[in-house]
This record gives C-alpha cells, sequence and structure tokens, in this order.
C-alpha cells in the first residue's frame, strides 16, 4: 500500500537530534548537568516513535516550520516503518548512553556521538543504518514487514 | 577533568565509527564474492536484477528514478528480497537496493550495493555489450 512520508520532516529531526546531542556535549565541558539533555533526547524519541503525533521534531516541522514555509515540504512515496524503527533504535541507544553516563561518563558521551554521526549520515548521504537493520531483520524474519 | 571525559569520547566514537566502517566494508566485500559466485538466468542481453522491499525508502526516492534515466530499452528485473529469501540469500543481499549487473549468458557482472547511480549503472552494462 502506497503512503506518503514528508521527507522534511524526517530531516527535521535528524537536525534535532544532531543538534541536541552536540549542545550537551559542548556545553558539558562547561556545565555538566547540560547533558541531562541525553536522557530527555531519548525519551523524546523513544515517545515519538510510539506515538507519532507526539514526535516533538516533527511536530515541531509540521506546526511551525512548514506552516510559516521555513521547510518546503518534501512528500514522496515511501513506508514510515523504517524510519520510526530507525528512530526508537537511536531512542534506545541514547537511554543506553544515558545509563553509561553514570558509570562511564566518556563511553557515555560517545555512545550519544555516535548516534548523532548516524543521523549525520542520513541527513547527508542519505543512508539509514536503522532502515538497513530493519531489512536485515525482515529477511531473518525476525521482524514481521509488509 | 571534564575535557578528558570529552577527548576520551571523540576518541572512543572515532575508534567505534572506523570498526564500523572497516567491518561494513569486509562484509561488503565478502557478500560481492558469493554473489559474484552465483548464476541467474540467461537472456538475449545483459539486465539488472533489482532487489528492493515494499519499505525500502531510498529505492523509491534514489534508485528508480535512475532506472528511469537508463530509458526503457533496458531490462530491470524487480525482486521483493522479502518475498523472495531464497533469491535473496543466493545473492547475499546485504541492503536494499541492491543492483545485479548480469551478462547475457546469466553471470553476474557487478554487484552495487546501495543506491546506483544511472552512470554508474549504465558504464557496467555498456562493458557486457
Amino acid at each position: 500500500m502506497a503512503t506518503i512520508v514528508d521527507h522534511s520532516a524526517l530531516r527535521v529531526n535528524q537536525v534535532g537530534i544532531i543538534a541536541t546531542i552536540l549542545v550537551a556535549f559542548a556545553a558539558s565541558a562547561v556545565f555538566w548537568p547540560v547533558v541531562l539533555l541525553l536522557p530527555v533526547l531519548a525519551v523524546v524519541l523513544l515517545v515519538g516513535t510510539f506515538v507519532p503525533h507526539l514526535a516533538l521534531f516533527k511536530q515541531l516541522y509540521f506546526k511551525v516550520l512548514k506552516p510559516r514555509g521555513m521547510v518546503k515540504p518534501r512528500p514522496l512515496e515511501d513506508s514510515p516503518a523504517p524510519h520510526n524503527f530507525a528512530q526508537g533504535l537511536g531512542g534506545a541507544f541514547l537511554v543506553a548512553a544515558s545509563v553509561l553516563l553514570l558509570v562511564l561518563p566518556a563511553a557515555g558521551l560517545a555512545l550519544a556521538l555516535a548516534v548523532a554521526a548516524l543521523a549525520f549520515v542520513n541527513f547527508s548521504f542519505n543512508y539509514c543504518l536503522g532502515c538497513q537493520i530493519y531489512y536485515l531483520l525482515g529477511r531473518r524474519g525476525l521482524l514481521a514487514q509488509s | 577533568m571534564i575535557l578528558q571525559v570529552q577527548a576520551a569520547a571523540l576518541a572512543g566514537a572515532g575508534a567505534a565509527a572506523g570498526l564500523a566502517f572497516a567491518g561494513a566494508r569486509a562484509r561488503a566485500w565478502v557478500a560481492n564474492r558469493r554473489a559474484l559466485a552465483q548464476s541467474a538466468a540467461p537472456a538475449p542481453r545483459p539486465y539488472i536484477l533489482y532487489f528492493t522491499t515494499a519499505a525500502c525508502s531510498i529505492c523509491k526516492t534514489h534508485q528508480e528514478p535512475a532506472f528511469r534515466k537508463l530509458g526503457a530499452g533496458v531490462d530491470v528485473r524487480r525482486i521483493d528480497a522479502l518475498a523472495e529469501p531464497e533469491l535473496a540469500r543466493r545473492f547475499d543481499v546485504i541492503t536494499v537496493p541492491t543492483t545485479v549487473v548480469v551478462a547475457a549468458d546469466g553471470s553476474p557482472a557487478h554487484v552495487n550495493y546501495g543506491f546506483a547511480s544511472a552512470q554508474r549503472l549504465e558504464k557496467q552494462l555498456l562493458q557486457l555489450a
């Protein structure tokens, strides 16, 4: 079944993820508690995965950026499932990063930076690692796909 | 102290990215060798086996427009990698899209993992002409 996915919403989401992680990383040098942005981002991503209308960055796009013409829409025939899966995976990695921050701060930050790097690769080169994992799980019969 | 933590984090993330990249390249190399050792159906002229899935985003946004640029004269055989797992396993399709450029005698000549531009596919087909 053909569905339409606005790829501008996906890109705003990726920018939001990259910006939040970089701000948390850079600002933690002067004010460590800023790293609390990472668990907050994890919650935002996971909530957005399961309740799409609560996806913060996508809602920012649909409610603010798109109506004001600040970002042009790019609707394409696509399936939202792999994108949602990738977002959930990012959220899960950020949960792990947040836990690691308590016991091994460098590893926690490194994992968060890896999430930002993957979001950047997706934004810049259209390579979505989460979507590939989604496919491989489907190929192995571990994830039902239409 | 915090700067040391950040430096260690950057080094760790860099090392992990390097290892992941090297691992992915090695896996693609193995898959490529396996796929090239397979055989497909012979045809009057070279053709492209195109592995995709219903949920493959880049297939619709990039790969299929690239096929349209090649023109109607190029035989592109679309295969749903999830609906035909045996075929996907045979050609070790580790990602979608995967394009296999097949010679007229049925031997795979090129395997492209991920998006393959029209220019690239055209060049690969020309090598078989």
